[in-house]
């Protein structure tokens, strides 16, 4: 997307790593992963059960601590994680004592103490960008609110006082408001992911609640008012969850997410719960919110024909690595990484005289790379097409990315 | 039709009693299922395509009722077995996989126990019933050739049956040396390939597995003359067991490497034919003569021709001629008996005592229809004594019942009015009133008789042709089989390598390992293949896989089609494949049957229903998913399934449905044939409709697709 080139993205996420467990048994559900959305974009994060894809969207909405790697909303860093920095201090100490026993050089001793405390800094910077994320966006929101209400209570006239009265109440409101909340998310199993003990009307509502909207009034019109968004009457919001088909379900948790007027949606396999017949509603609204709203999505899914269907761009993930990313249709055109071959090639297609014929490109890290000498990176093999490779291979890929 | 029917679906219909009254669930089902063949059944969750498969396996909810329609498996209706026979059918001849595979496993148990438990305890059922069919075949035979005037028949049996005993003895003792050689084979390469990579840790287990399978290979017909050399090797194998390191071992992996050779050359060893050796055993000679197997089966096979089976086949075919032709004569009786009964069904209002008079008299003689010396089951006319008195008893309580039904309904009606009347809302509603359709169940009467008739008059037909060498090789078959599982006795530890050879047939690695592993150590894809191994411990007919892929990702799912296309192919199962994903059946589906709210609304093979589809609901299920090339808006399917309450009264989908015709909404369109194997039930198929294009997304894809191929051949 070569507009997108002189855009600043929506979100940037760096170096995110996410790992479970302790020293012995580490589990690198994601590592070092990078990419950027662009406003307005739908970036499909594709791959296998298991390869991390949940855990990295979870990871951006800070429902984990990152465990490093940063991630920018607007420019503000919203997820900073410290362990690559401790990582480093240790390597650095480990340098100084071996070059003090050996009588090494007295600079080489200081650049390497200069270096932890510039890591000391970061350390103390992330820890400070974690806990501050608000305030910036408090402040400017706030400011916002005063902006748009000074002018008008300024004048005098006879509704001075409600308006007065507003002006507070959007203000308090813009004081507590979360950077994070303009992410929200949309979850798989509609089932699980809504209190059956609440009715429709509160599940949507919870989050106005939350975010301290105490007026009755603003919130049923809210809620009344997504609910036809979605495609629900307003009947539907007395009933409880239960009462509902698998699609309406669905569209119940896309209401609960875009009633906090988000600029993105993490949506984590909306449809891989969902009839067939149903899917094709949930992606049919989606791709409408986005249009009317300015939704930026980022769509996690393994279906890659609906992900083909649905996304700008993909990034294929494996073991909690990002090992591909480019444009949709250039993915499917040309697949670098024997990962994604394999992936593609496992796609069952509606015609069962090529479905009959059809051999699986079977995927065997052990076999397909050579990675004792290298590590693998990921590199632009041509413009917009990233592939995770050792530079050996980045020659193969961009003759095979040629041809 | 020269496949061989397995499983027959006929008018199935089934509700569930819920608090909001009966939900129709399937409505007038019918299907066959042909050996070695899959039969997807394709449509939306609350199609009723759960709720057919677990009729077919009799687990279905305790609030089922079955409406009526017949399951015809091997000489039963399943509809109508008892809970006791069905045990024998379960699990044993037809086998399910579920959608979720850890809720189907047993989180407490490892893995090898469940898949050997069920083993076990079939094993011991399994012998008593083969040995009570190969009796009753005996005897059926025996007083057959008696009636027919051949002589010495009691004689021959009685020599059949001796050295049949003798066959299943030599052929489990063959196929155990034969799969332990295999077993012995596999380990010595795995052993070799670990002192080479040095990774020792526990080898000992191995080995020791080894020694043991080695000694249990050496037989007559498995390692041969080689039979003192490869025990003089494992006797060295034994010796190294307890050394550790890879030099230490040299000696080991040199006596391997040997006796890889050997039980190569054992595994590919010719088969012998223990069937005649059997006969060769018990009344030519008893030893073995010390030729080559290739040799010996030619010589037996000679002799039990010349000396033996070449006058038994001869005296069997008489028996079978005789047996037809009084079978027939039956039939031909039970045909004038039913017609002339027919008429006391057919009345306006039939009389009780001539019915059950006339019901009496038609079982003895339908019953008489039976030929004993059959090998493949005329289910029909096994389960006509049930169906008649099925239909007669519904249609004769009928009337009660309704009327008992229209009192519940009148007095919940009444409370509920009287408490509306209060002004209040009840917090509950009537269920409303479910009649027996009296009307349906006198045809049904008279169909179960019409159904039959012209079933004899086929059969009649049929059995002029009838091949009669080929039948008796049937049977001879049959009893060689019966003979075999009669004796076939598993014991724990062969249970054990049984359930190691599943395990590593549906692609589980180190299989020695998994087996003493708990389900939750595995994941989603292992565990679905875990069930699949369960499912074929028994060695089953039919394989029942209800969305067996759903809860799976991509490559798993696509690895798991693989499986069970390659063991279909293997063991010629049937399977019934339960999907609501199109997409995913059209690599593995030999035909398809499409289900909407209860009923099949279009049924062909997969390239009919892909290439050609005829109904609005196929065109709905079709254009909803996005393939690789889709640009366009989805068409989704707009609304819900129909509450199964109250069933709609014309098409299912007519409300769901752009294109609906008016007469959609009013009459239920019948199954019109497209082509010999192609059936859809929509009015769009009738002469008088106006024609109605598939969508343009559709036409498209098919082209594409088409195109795709034309230039790939090229």
């Amino acid at each position: 997307m070569s507009e997108n080139n002189h855009q600043e993205p929506l979100l940037k996420v760096e170096h995110l790593s996410m790992y479970f467990g302790k020293r012995d048994a580490v589990k690198k559900a994601v590592n070092d992963v990078s990419f950027d959305i662009y406003k307005g974009e739908i970036f499909g994060l594709v791959g296998e059960s298991g390869c991390g894809k949940t855990t990295t969207g979870r990871t951006i909405i800070r429902l984990y601590d990152a465990t490093s790697g940063s991630v920018y909303f607007h420019g503000t860093r919203i997820v900073a994680g410290t362990r690559s920095y401790v990582e480093e201090i240790k390597q650095q100490r480990a340098k100084i004592k071996e070059l003090s026993s050996n009588g090494g050089a007295e600079a080489e001793i200081q650049a390497c103490k200069d270096r932890i405390a510039e890591l000391r800094q970061e350390i103390k910077k992330a820890k400070y960008d974690h806990k501050h994320v608000n305030d910036q966006f408090r402040k400017d929101e706030a400011e916002r609110v005063t902006r748009e209400y000074q002018e008008a209570i300024s004048k005098p006239g006879a509704e001075k006082h409600a308006l007065h009265r507003k002006y507070l109440h959007d203000l308090r409101l813009a004081r507590h408001s979360q950077l994070v909340t303009k992410i929200q998310m949309i979850y798989q199993d509609p089932i699980a992911s809504l209190d059956p003990r609440m009715t429709v009307r509160e599940i949507i509502a919870e989050g106005l609640k939350i975010q301290g909207e105490k007026d009755q009034k603003v919130i049923d019109e809210k809620v009344l008012k997504m609910l036809e968004t979605v495609g629900l009457v307003s009947e539907h919001a007395t009933r409880y969850p239960h009462e509902f088909s698998g699609g309406q379900r669905q569209r119940i948790g896309i209401a609960r997410s875009i009633v906090m007027n988000p600029e993105m949606i993490i949506a984590d396999e909306p449809i891989s719960a969902l009839d067939v017949s149903i899917r094709a509603q949930v992606i049919n609204l989606l791709n409408e919110l986005r249009a009317s709203m300015g939704l930026t999505i980022l769509f996690i899914a393994h279906d890659l024909s609906v992900v083909k269907y649905f996304s700008d761009r993909i990034g294929v993930m494996y073991y909690g690595n990002l090992v591909e990313m480019t444009d949709s249709d250039e993915l499917f055109r040309c697949p670098l990484h024997p990962y994604t071959k394999s992936l593609l090639s496992a796609i069952p297609l509606p015609d069962p005289e090529s479905e009959r014929n059809r051999i699986r490109i079977r995927y065997n890290p052990l076999v397909d790379h050579e990675y004792t000498t290298e590590e693998p990176e990921l590199r632009e093999v041509i413009p917009g097409h990233f592939v995770r490779c050792t530079l050996k291979e980045f020659e193969k890929y961009r003759e095979e990315a040629q041809k | 039709m020269a496949e061989q029917k397995k499983l027959e679906v006929k008018d199935l219909r089934i509700s569930f009693h819920t608090t909001n009254g009966k939900v129709q669930a399937v409505r007038d089902i019918s299907f066959d299922l042909y050996k070695g063949e899959t039969l997807a059944i394709v449509g939306e969750s609350g199609s009723g395509k759960s709720v057919t498969s677990r009729a077919i396996m009799g687990i279905l909810a305790g609030n089922a009722i079955k409406e009526g329609g017949k399951i015809l498996y091997d000489g039963k209706d399943l509809m109508k077995v008892s809970e006791d026979e069905f045990h024998r059918i379960r699990g044993d001849k037809i086998a399910m996989v579920f959608q979720d595979p850890l809720s189907s496993l047993n989180p407490i148990m490892r893995v090898g126990q469940q898949l050997t438990e069920a083993m076990l305890l079939k094993n011991k059922a399994s012998r008593k019933e083969s040995k009570e069919s190969l009796n009753k075949m005996f005897r059926a035979l025996d007083t057959r050739m008696k009636e027919a005037g051949v002589e010495g028949s009691t004689e021959d049996l009685t020599k059949f049956k001796k050295f049949s005993l003798k066959h299943s003895a030599l052929q489990s003792e063959y196929t155990e040396s034969l799969d332990s050689a295999r077993e012995a084979l596999a380990l010595a390469e795995n052993l070799i390939l670990r002192i080479d990579n040095k990774s020792l840790r526990n080898i000992r287990e191995d080995m020791n597995a080894f020694v043991l399978a080695a000694n249990k290979s050496l037989s007559r017909f498995v390692v041969n003359e080689k039979a003192e050399q490869l025990r003089e090797l494992a006797v060295k194998v034994k010796a190294d067991m307890g050394k550790k390191t890879a030099e230490e071992l040299a000696g080991a992996r040199e006596a391997l490497q040997q006796s890889l050779d050997i039980l190569q050359a054992a595994v590919n060893a010719e088969t012998p034919n223990t069937f005649t050796l059997g006969y060769y055993l018990t009344f030519v000679e008893d030893k073995i003569p010390d030729l080559p197997v290739k040799e010996l089966n030619v010589l037996t096979h000679q002799k039990i021709d010349t000396e033996y089976m070449n006058e038994f086949m001869n005296k069997a075919e008489k028996a079978i001629q005789y047996s037809i032709d009084q079978t027939n004569e039956a039939r031909s009786k039970a045909i004038a008996l039913l017609k002339s009964k027919l008429p006391v069904f057919e009345a306006e209002a039939p009389n009780k005592s001539e019915v059950d008079a006339a019901v009496r008299e038609m079982k003895v003689a339908v019953q008489n229809c039976l030929d004993p010396l059959e090998v493949v089951k005329d289910s029909l006319t096994h389960t006509f004594p049930t169906s008649i008195d099925y239909a007669v008893d519904l249609f004769f309580t009928g009337s009660s019942k309704n009327a008992k039904e229209q009192k519940r309904f009148d007095r919940a009606q009444k409370k509920y009015d009287a408490i509306v009347a209060k002004g209040k809302t009840p917090d509950w509603e009537v269920i409303p009133a479910s009649y027996v359709n009296l009307e349906a169940a006198h045809q049904d009467m008279v169909d179960t008789i019409n159904e039959q008739l012209h079933h004899f008059e086929e059969q009649i037909e049929a059995t002029k042709t009838a091949d009669l060498p080929a039948r008796s090789l049937q049977i001879v078959d049959y009893l060689k089989e019966q003979a075999e599982n009669s004796s076939y006795k598993i014991t724990k530890g062969a249970a054990r390598e049984r359930a190691i050879k599943l395990l590593e047939g549906v692609g589980i690695d180190e299989p020695r390992r998994r087996y003493r592993q708990y389900p939750f150590e595995f994941s989603g894809g292992m565990r679905q293949r875990i069930v699949i191994a369960i499912a074929l411990t028994a060695n089953p007919d039919i394989l029942i896989c209800d969305e067996p892929t759903t809860a799976l990702d991509v490559t798993i799912q696509a690895q798991i089609l693989e499986l069970i296309n390659e063991l279909k192919r293997q063991r010629d199962l049937s399977v019934i494949f339960i999907t609501h994903d199109l997409g995913v059946v059209a690599n593995m589906a030999d035909r398809i049957a499409v289900m909407y709210a209860g009923k099949i609304v279009e049924y062909g093979t997969a390239e009919d229903v892909f290439y050609s589809p005829a109904h609005p609901y196929t065109w709905a299920l079709l254009s909803s998913v996005p393939d690789l090339d889709t640009k366009e808006r989805l068409e989704s399917i707009p609304g819900t399934p129909p509450n199964m309450i109250y069933p709609p009264k014309g098409d299912a989908f007519a409300e769901r449905n752009k294109n609906a015709l008016e007469i959609d909404f009013e009459e239920q369109p019948p199954m019109f044939k497209i082509t010999d194997t192609h059936y859809a039930a929509t009015w769009l198929l009738h002469p008088n409709a106006p024609k109605i294009e598939m969508p343009k997304v559709i036409t498209e894809r098919i082209n594409r697709m088409k195109q795709g191929r034309s230039s790939s051949n090229e």
